[in-house]
This record gives structure tokens, C-alpha cells and sequence, in this order.
């Protein structure tokens, strides 16, 4: 059984995106707080706001947009940037199996 | 018929005994008052508005008076209230004018969440409104003033109301408020101003009132289409700087400057990100206002 990690906004369609140039502002009902976010993250809601995506297909795409000097750094930021975001309620990170 | 076409013995009987009913733009505002500066700040400055009939639902119920007997001879002071409701603590007595406009100011802002309630002067030239949001001292009243004084229609000095139906900005025209330095530049500026009495010594120092132009009174039911969203910084001796201002910026900026933002939840993210699409955003650093005057008509040609 192999597994993936799958990105999404929440369902309840409790965030709402604005998108301008590089930066987004996100509202989070839930937690009526509005977010300013830019660079990776503004990608990053910029993908799953047209639909869900692997963590691995995320990284590619981010990766064809940023260009950085070690490449792990990129990707452990992007890992970071997911927790965080999932703490604040922003998005959903699950696993998804497939036989 | 306009408040100047009464007889100015029975204003004053009415705000004594019956209360006093203006339209003010979208609302109908009853006012109580046996305080000769009330009746004479309104006297002064209302005199365009139209009297609202007695049968029509009234939105703001005000009454402005001294707490007590002894508070009327003894130290005397003044209370506001709204439906019997009192949100400040009472004041000087001599402030009773100004507490009126800042209680007016504070039923506007907590019950009309049928608006965006923005802390911003906003003038319309040419079709467009202008939206000057910022905190006390950032020299939007001062320039809301030169702007009005100059042929600019006043649609607020303080709240500026976005509905969230349309996305348009609703005029409240009330008088506009001037402190200290201000008053002298907007009388040198405009020597056919007329400014109120000058209520000394309160918490923000000399506050004196601007009496809105007819014709902005005249056109407080018609709205007008947001334009530009400009946040002004008045700096002693800066240059006139108009700077670009990214939208996803502005929109934070904006988010801090309402007052009902929270409260409409995800209608006000929405009337707030709206407003700024429908927006060229700057930043605005000024001293000269003669300088500023003559950038913002440009603008708004």
C-alpha cells in the first residue's frame, strides 16, 4: 500500500484567496484573521486554490518557479510553510493510500 | 423643508421639549438637547438639512445634557447618550457640541453594519471618490477640508460607509472636524469657510467644525463609485510624495483602519477586496497642502 501526501483547502470553504502579483491575503473564518502572504506561500494557495495537489507535484511546481542555491532548502521551507499554514487552519495536509 | 427655513425659536423649543429629527444622509437622527451651544453649533451648521417628518423611523435616538441638576452649576458637564445608553463618560460642559458630533460619530460606526465602516475622510470630484483612511492626525480631515473648500463634494470628514450590497460609498456629510493648527490653515485657506464655535481645552485640543457646502448636503442620498484609496501622512517640511501602494498591502491597511470589519466576517473581507481592486492605492506623504491640492485634481481628472 503506498501512500501520498495530499494538499487542499479546507472544505468547508472557510478561507477565502485574494491573489495579487506576488502576494495573497487569506481570511480564515474560523479565526476571522486575515493573512498577508508572499513568495512561496502566495504559490503555494495559488495551486490549491484550483485544486488539490500532491506534496511531490507541489514541489516540482515550485520548484520550476524558485530558483535557489541548495535545493533542500527550498523543500524544507516549503514543508515548514505547510505546517505552519495547517496550524493557522489555512489548509489541509492529509495522507491518502492507495492499494 | 431645510433646518434654516425654521424659526430659530422653535429649533430650540424642539430640542428642548420634543427633540430635534435631521436627515443625515442615510439616517434619521433625533436629537435632544437643552444646551444653548448644541443649538447654536447646529444652528450654524445644519441649516441645510431637511427635517425629517414625524412619522419616519428614526435610527438614532441622541440626547445631549448634563447628568444632573448639580452638574449643570457645579463643575458642570455633559452626557451623550443613544437609547438610553451611555458610551462616554461625560465631559466639560463647554465640550457639548464637540461631544455631540463624536457621539454621533460612535452611533455610526457601532450600528450600521449594513456598510463597511471605514475611518476615512472620502470627497468625490469628476464621478470618483476619494478614500483618505488614517488615524487621528494624519492630516485626513485637514485635507478633506481644502479639497471641500475647493469644489469637491463632501460625502464624510471621519466614516466612510461602503455598502456591501453594492460596493458604492454612501455620503453622511456631516460638518468637519478641525483641530488646533488646522483651523487657522482651512480659514487662511478658505476665508469663506464657515467654522463653528471653537470648543477649547478638550482631549484633542481646540476642535472647531467646517459647515459642509449646500450642495454636498443637497447630494447626500446619491453615492458615488470608489476611485482612488489613498493613505495620507501629513509631515512637517516633507516634500508632496504620491506613491504606489500594492494592492494586497492596501488591503491589509485598509482591513486596520475599519471598525466593523470583524463583524462582517467574510462580507467584510469581501467589500474590503473589492474596494481595493476597484482602487489605485497610494501611500500620500504631504505638507504643502496647496501643492496637494493641485496633485489631486490632477487624479481626479
Amino acid at each position: 500500500m503506498n501512500g501520498e501526501i495530499s494538499i487542499e483547502l479546507p472544505m468547508d470553504g472557510k478561507i477565502s484567496c485574494r491573489f495579487y502579483l506576488d502576494e495573497c491575503v487569506i481570511y480564515n473564518q474560523f479565526s476571522a484573521e486575515t493573512h498577508l502572504i508572499g513568495g512561496v506561500g502566495a504559490e503555494i494557495f495559488n495551486v490549491i486554490s484550483k485544486k488539490s495537489i500532491t506534496r511531490n507535484q507541489l514541489l516540482n511546481y515550485i520548484r520550476n518557479i524558485f530558483i535557489v542555491e541548495m535545493d533542500c532548502d527550498l523543500e524544507t521551507h516549503m514543508d515548514n510553510l505547510l505546517q505552519e499554514y495547517q496550524d493557522l487552519g489555512l489548509l489541509v495536509v492529509s495522507m491518502n493510500y492507495s492499494a | 423643508m431645510k433646518l434654516a427655513e425654521l424659526p430659530k425659536n422653535l429649533i430650540i423649543s424642539h430640542l428642548k421639549h420634543w427633540g430635534l429629527k435631521l436627515k443625515i444622509g442615510a439616517f434619521n437622527v433625533c436629537i435632544y438637547s437643552p444646551i444653548d451651544t448644541v443649538s447654536e453649533h447646529l444652528l450654524v451648521l445644519y441649516g441645510d438639512y431637511d427635517i425629517v417628518n414625524d412619522n419616519d423611523f428614526i435610527d438614532f435616538h441622541t440626547v445631549v445634557k448634563s447628568p444632573s441638576i448639580i452638574r449643570r452649576y457645579f463643575r458642570p458637564q455633559v452626557n451623550f447618550s443613544f437609547d438610553g445608553y451611555f458610551p462616554f463618560k461625560p465631559l466639560p460642559y463647554t465640550q457639548a457640541s464637540a461631544m455631540f458630533e463624536w457621539g454621533l460619530n460612535w452611533c455610526i460606526a457601532n450600528h450600521s453594519h449594513q456598510y463597511l465602516v471605514i475611518h476615512a475622510a472620502v470627497v468625490e470630484r469628476n464621478g470618483k471618490a476619494f478614500i483618505f483612511p488614517g488615524n487621528p492626525g494624519s492630516g485626513k480631515s485637514t485635507l478633506c477640508a481644502a479639497l471641500v473648500c475647493n469644489g469637491w463634494r463632501l460625502l464624510s470628514d471621519e466614516l466612510t460607509l461602503v455598502s456591501v450590497v453594492d460596493g458604492l460609498v454612501y455620503p453622511a456629510p456631516r460638518p468637519i472636524s478641525l483641530k488646533n493648527k488646522s483651523i487657522e490653515v482651512i480659514r487662511a485657506l478658505s476665508p469663506d469657510a464657515v467654522i463653528g464655535s471653537v470648543v477649547n481645552n478638550t482631549a484633542k485640543g481646540a476642535i472647531g467644525h467646517v459647515r459642509p457646502p449646500t450642495e454636498s448636503v443637497k447630494l447626500a442620498s446619491v453615492p458615488a463609485m470608489p476611485a482612488k484609496l489613498i493613505f495620507p501622512k501629513f509631515l512637517d517640511g516633507s516634500k508632496t510624495i504620491l506613491a504606489t501602494l500594492s494592492k494586497s498591502r492596501a488591503l491589509l491597511k485598509l482591513v486596520e483602519n475599519c471598525f466593523n470589519y470583524n463583524i462582517l466576517g467574510v462580507n467584510g473581507f469581501n467589500c474590503v477586496s473589492d474596494l481595493v481592486n476597484d482602487s489605485d492605492c497610494f501611500n500620500l506623504e504631504y505638507s504643502s497642502l496647496n501643492e496637494t491640492l493641485l496633485l489631486l485634481t490632477d487624479l481626479s481628472d
